[in-house]
């Protein structure tokens, strides 16, 4: 039966695939000339409805229409419409959005959905995705400078000129615009960033033990070993001693490297971060935690669900874990029965010369992009929603709502009413549900316009928020995401290695001595050279110099 | 000789005329046979045509026979890849022990409750062994990883009975993913598996039964001498398909199941394909993978099915 089901679903697949063989090939043949006769039509039409850079173009056409929003993001759970911002929205543009998610890997059903030829209009996913590529190169998408130019110029006074030289591709296109896209000089004048990597403890366990130094190696597993010996059962709750986000990819890898300050290129050469001698020395002192029995791996093995759990009720005692993922717990355990059982953060892991870590800020990439598909219906009014979106009208309407309702102008300056902020701080699903403002519908957020307007934070969030700003890498942004992706040589080359890693990391941690520990080290390392790291490298170095070279 | 093609000529058409009427009459047999029909040559034997990706470098924009053909370059490519044949050690191990052990449970499992006399009991226990299949593989593995966690049920139960005295990862060591994997799936699938063998059991003559004990056969003997005898065929022939299908793995399980610790023992070949295939957006990769599968299971179920022929008589193909 099994068997059966499970043959069924791969005849249901390759067949899926093969259907939309077909179907994607008539579309791209038939796209071009579509494209070459719109811009013939360009100049004609030009002249007769005025297309003006002065104006936006949404409002000349406010007429129903439906839209379909694929968000790249399986947990994203609101909908379009039935939040007060939302509802403003659509009765001002006459634009209605249906917000999609993916109910697996972004990936494979945006590979299936390009296939059958049924991409949603508007399309928000992260560059780390393999098909991003694939998207624009393989033409599934509009450039947004030319639809732009055609429809609605204005776009052009909305977009930041950096962000767009930042993702403008090497054909001379801009297929997507990005959210949260934070720039290095913006970032140091305003000291806002978009840090997030943080190392958490929980604040009443960690000052009863009298705040010990956590950043060198001795120093962990001093505190580890008073934790196992002490407080191993803490006001009535089993304590987990560690976490590390994203498991052995992310907490032990890049984020863990960033804590130890290590260099991501040397004069001016990519820089191998895994052989980093700090680097290597605290994965040692992570598997003499494990060998001690202070340590589990449960961070890797855990569902999400656990996690959640076990954070909501404050059993971890340190976490290598990104504080924007810990505002809905830290405010649960604030206002619990140990009002200080939230979590702060506080110096990290640290490089035996101590020195100040490289917290990855943001960048000019930003979080998720957002592209119009060709299967758009009507490219001329998606543009014009997302010209309006982006623009500080749009920006202002997502994230405040309505003046007079939900935010009034005090001093000139705009911002939420007492009520929202009291609502947002208590019951921040309510408030998500019924208003949709603030971070609610994120995907075209610009944080250069909504940070403004941001309300203060409660002093649950700041204890985290506050140690990520203060040590945010500001030039980091330029090594972000310099990972090939998608089909090439390289990026196929890069899967492997990362994959192969995600799974030495654990081995490392559960390596029974230092040497065997040193053994599989060496073992990645050999079999890294032979997947093609020279090539991934390359490819890299080559992104930095042309990044370095924008901005020059 | 004219007369002759003619008369030949008409019995072609009567023949022809015979059969519309034939089909005609069976209408609903063939109904019933039909959607199947279609069914198969759809999701089937069209996709087979589609097996031709592997031998190209796929572009999903690009039309199926436009794409530039590499010839074996994807199997090269996979074969050369110590990890493919580390998803072949695990698929295999993990099929050994579902062929062997996980083959007879059900059997067992089966002759058990056709023992039990009280019928409403008899029903209760296979109403609820048969339940979990009915659960998806999402919701029962995360139910499983509950149970299998440091403060799960099964630490506590262990701990309980003094049989380990500190809780321990379960799904986090990769010695012990095949045995979670297995016991997860005898636990779901085991009263379902059975019900084929309870329906070969249900069609043995009474009589049989009758004339054994008249000649004062015991409970054993006749589960021995009957039971297992008429079943047979049954037996053999779930037993071809399993071996043949040993190369395949239940995928929805050892999807949730697995996780970067255990990932050494878990990755079958069906993840391995999933894994480097379509999450990257490599098809013509994963095609090639599933191709050289297919023509693997086709090679196991002729040797089975020739085995089986040579040591029972029984055939299925």
């Amino acid at each position: 039966m099994k068997k059966l089901v499970s043959v069924l679903l791969a005849a249901i697949m390759i067949f899926s695939l093969a259907a939309c063989a077909k179907g994607g090939g008539t579309e791209t043949t038939s796209a071009a000339p579509a494209q070459t006769e719109a811009a013939k039509t360009e100049n004609t039409e030009a002249a007769e409805t005025t297309v003006s850079a002065d104006a936006p173009a949404w409002e000349k056409d406010t007429s129903p229409i439906d839209m379909e929003w694929f968000v790249g993001a399986s947990w994203y759970g609101y909908t379009w419409g039935d939040s007060l911002s939302t509802k403003h929205i659509t009765e001002k543009t006459g634009v209605n959005i249906n917000i999609v998610t993916p109910t697996g890997d972004v990936s494979e059903e945006l590979n299936l959905m390009m296939i059958s030829g049924t991409l949603p209009d508007l399309i928000s996913l992260g560059s780390w995705e393999t098909c991003y590529n694939t998207l624009y190169e393989q033409g599934y998408t509009y450039a947004l400078n030319e639809l732009a130019d055609q429809y609605d110029p204005y776009f052009w006074k909305v977009v930041d000129g950096s962000v767009v030289a930042w993702h403008t591709k090497s054909d001379g296109n801009l297929y997507c615009v990005p959210n949260d896209a934070y720039g290095a000089e913006q970032m140091a004048e305003t000291g806002m960033t978009a840090a997030v990597q943080t190392f958490l403890v929980r604040k009443d366990l960690y000052e009863d033990m009298g705040s010990p130094d956590m950043s060198t190696p001795e120093g962990f597993l001093n505190t580890l070993r008073t934790l196992k010996n002490e407080y191993a059962t803490y006001k009535g709750v089993d304590i987990t001693p560690f976490y590390a986000q994203g498991g052995s990819g992310y907490g032990l890898t890049s984020y863990l490297q960033n804590f130890l300050a290590v260099p991501y290129e040397e004069d001016g050469k990519i820089y191998d971060r895994i052989s980093n001698p700090d680097y290597i020395e605290w994965l040692k002192t992570f598997r003499q935690a494990y060998q001690e029995g202070l340590i589990g791996i449960d961070y890797l093995v855990d569902s999400d669900d656990q996690v959640t759990e076990k954070s909501n009720n404050g059993a971890y005692f340190c976490m290598l874990r990104e504080w924007s993922g810990m505002q809905e717990a830290n405010a649960i355990l604030a206002s619990s029965e140990n009002p200080d059982s939230y979590y702060i953060a506080i110096d990290g892991p640290a490089n035996s010369n101590g020195d100040a870590p490289l917290i990855f800020p943001g960048s000019l990439d930003g979080w998720m992009s957002t592209f119009i598909s060709k299967d758009c219906k009507d490219p001329a009014r998606a543009i014009a929603f997302l010209t309006y979106m982006l623009s500080e009208e749009g920006q202002k309407d997502i994230f405040l709502g309505v003046e007079g309702e939900t935010y009034e102008v005090v001093d000139g300056k705009p911002q939420l009413t007492d009520e929202m902020i009291e609502l947002m701080n208590s019951d921040p699903n309510t408030f998500a549900t019924q208003y949709g403002l603030v971070d609610t519908y994120w995907m075209l957020r610009n944080s250069v316009i909504v940070d403004q307007w941001r309300p203060a934070s409660p002093y649950y969030i700041t204890a985290m928020s506050d140690w990520a700003d203060k040590n945010a890498f500001v030039n980091g942004g330029i090594y972000n995401n310099l990972e090939p992706t998608g089909d090439s040589d390289e990026a196929i080359a890069a899967t492997r290695i990362n994959q192969r890693w995600q799974e030495v990391v654990p081995e490392l941690i559960t390596a029974a001595s230092d040497e065997e520990f040193d053994k599989i080290l060496s073992d990645f390392l050999a079999a890294r050279d032979s997947y093609g790291y020279e090539k991934v490298v390359s490819y890299e170095q080559n992104l930095l110099d042309a990044r370095k070279a924008l901005f020059q | 000789m004219n007369q002759q093609k003619a008369e030949k000529k008409m019995s072609n058409s009567s023949r022809f005329q015979r059969g519309i009427k034939d089909l005609w009459k069976q209408r609903e047999l063939q109904a019933m046979v039909w959607p199947g029909l279609i069914w198969m040559a759809v999701f089937s034997y069209v996709p087979l045509v589609f097996l031709y990706i592997a031998f190209t470098d796929y572009r999903i924009s690009t039309p199926l026979f436009e794409n530039n053909f590499v010839g074996l370059k994807h199997f090269a490519a996979f074969l050369s890849d110590d990890r493919f044949w580390r998803s072949v050690y695990n698929t295999l191990g993990m099929s050994a022990l579902r062929i062997t052990l996980g083959f007879c449970i059900p059997i067992f499992f089966a002759l058990m409750l056709n023992e039990i006399k009280n019928a409403k009991f008899k029903r209760l226990v296979q109403t609820l062994s048969y339940m979990p299949h009915f659960i998806s593989w999402a919701i029962f593995g995360g139910i499983l990883l509950t149970w299998l966690s440091q403060s799960g049920i099964i630490n506590q139960l262990m701990m309980t009975l003094g049989l380990q005295d500190k809780p321990i990862l379960y799904n986090g060591d990769p010695k012990k993913f095949w045995w979670i994997a297995f016991l997860s799936d005898t636990l779901k699938e085991m009263g379902w598996s059975a019900i084929i063998y309870l329906a070969a059991i249900s069609g043995i003559d009474p009589g049989l039964y009758e004339a054994a004990e008249l000649d004062g056969a015991g409970r054993w003997s006749k589960m021995w001498n009957i039971t297992i005898q008429c079943i047979r065929p049954t037996i053999a022939l779930l037993f071809i398909l399993a071996v043949s299908g040993c190369l395949t793995s239940n995928f929805d399980q050892i999807f949730f199941l697995s996780n970067s610790a255990n990932m050494a023992r878990s990755e079958t070949i069906d993840l391995y394909i999933y894994n480097m295939g379509i999450v990257s957006g490599r098809f013509s990769f994963s095609t090639a993978v599933l191709f050289f599968r297919s023509i693997i299971a086709y090679g196991l179920l002729r040797l089975c099915n020739f085995t089986s022929v040579k040591l029972t008589g029984e055939s299925i193909i």
